[in-house]
């Protein structure tokens, strides 16, 4: 009864994030052992996952705060 | 004088307590943690920098004026989040009122399997990688192509760092709904740039001296 690959597929989040049984990891990862294709689904999911936390990613425009308080000053507090 | 260093160390209720006391310009501090928060949440509807700095903006009147009502039942900045979504909603209302794609209500196709594409093995992308402006805009155009629902879970999860909890308290959907959509957002995000991956566009010889490329 070993895991196939859509299985794997709908754990990918709960593997990645830690939110899996033991159980379910063991056998999860019993299945990458031979599965090339979960292997990169799963790395490159994990990848994208680290890269989009990064800060670099969205962050704020420059001069966002100046002008945010520039307009709160304007309409709140004038 | 010493005004900055106690700003600092009042707690949000504090704040929060002083600001409906007449103390209007400690909302200053109240919302510069949340910044970035409530701009991202703008971005992941509008797509647009300026629309969405603008949406974030009106979130932040609206939540001055709206702060009496703020009962502390959910967190400062998952409320602001939702004020930021709903405004940014309304935004997209008045520019596609046609194509809205509603976000309250699970739409048919939840409940289908995702397949992702499997393209054999993923060369992984170095964090080092996103000091290239072409690959935080490949990145981003990859989020901005998600369907929206997913979009703004893979955006409250991943960016902002949400849990599943209270992302799902923003939305109004259930956890398990939460989930399945990050899983989709994830599969689909890996599967946009699987492309660029592979034929080697996120590798640039110029990022990394002396040939040292381990991820080729």
């Amino acid at each position: 009864m070993a895991m196939t690959c859509k299985e794997v597929w709908r754990e990918v989040s709960n593997y990645i994030d830690n939110t899996i049984s033991p159980d379910m990891r063991h056998e999860l990862e019993l299945h990458l052992s031979y599965c090339r294709h979960c292997t990169a689904i799963i790395d490159g999911v994990r990848n994208i996952v680290v890269l989009v936390a990064d800060g670099r990613l969205f962050s704020l425009p420059a001069g966002f705060s100046a002008r945010l308080r520039a307009r709160l000053d304007k309409e709140l507090f004038s | 004088m010493g005004g900055v260093a106690i700003r600092v160390m009042l707690s949000e209720s504090e704040l929060i307590r002083r600001i409906l006391s007449g103390e209007r310009e400690l909302y200053y501090d109240l919302i510069a943690p949340y910044e970035r928060m409530v701009y991202i949440s703008a971005m992941s509807l509008l797509h647009n920098e300026t629309e969405a700095e603008d949406c974030a903006q009106d979130a932040f009147l609206k939540a001055f004026c709206h702060l009496p009502e703020f009962k502390g039942e959910s967190k400062f900045g998952s409320w602001l989040v939702r004020i930021a979504l709903n405004e940014a909603k309304m935004k997209l209302r008045k520019m596609r009122a046609d194509l809205y794609d509603s976000l309250d209500k699970a739409t048919e196709g939840e409940d289908d399997e995702y397949v992702p594409q499997t393209l054999g093995d993923w060369r992984e992308i170095p964090s080092e990688a996103l000091e290239r402006k072409e690959v935080r805009e490949l990145l981003q155009k990859a989020v901005d192509k998600l369907p929206e629902r997913y979009r703004i879970v893979f955006m409250l999860r991943e960016v902002q760092g949400l849990d599943v909890a209270i992302t799902a308290q923003i939305l109004g959907v259930s956890k398990a709904v939460v989930k399945t959509r990050l899983v989709r957002a994830r599969l689909q995000m890996k599967d946009m740039l699987a492309p660029a991956v592979k034929n080697g566009r996120l590798f640039s010889r110029h990022l990394f001296k002396k040939g040292k490329n381990p991820w080729l």
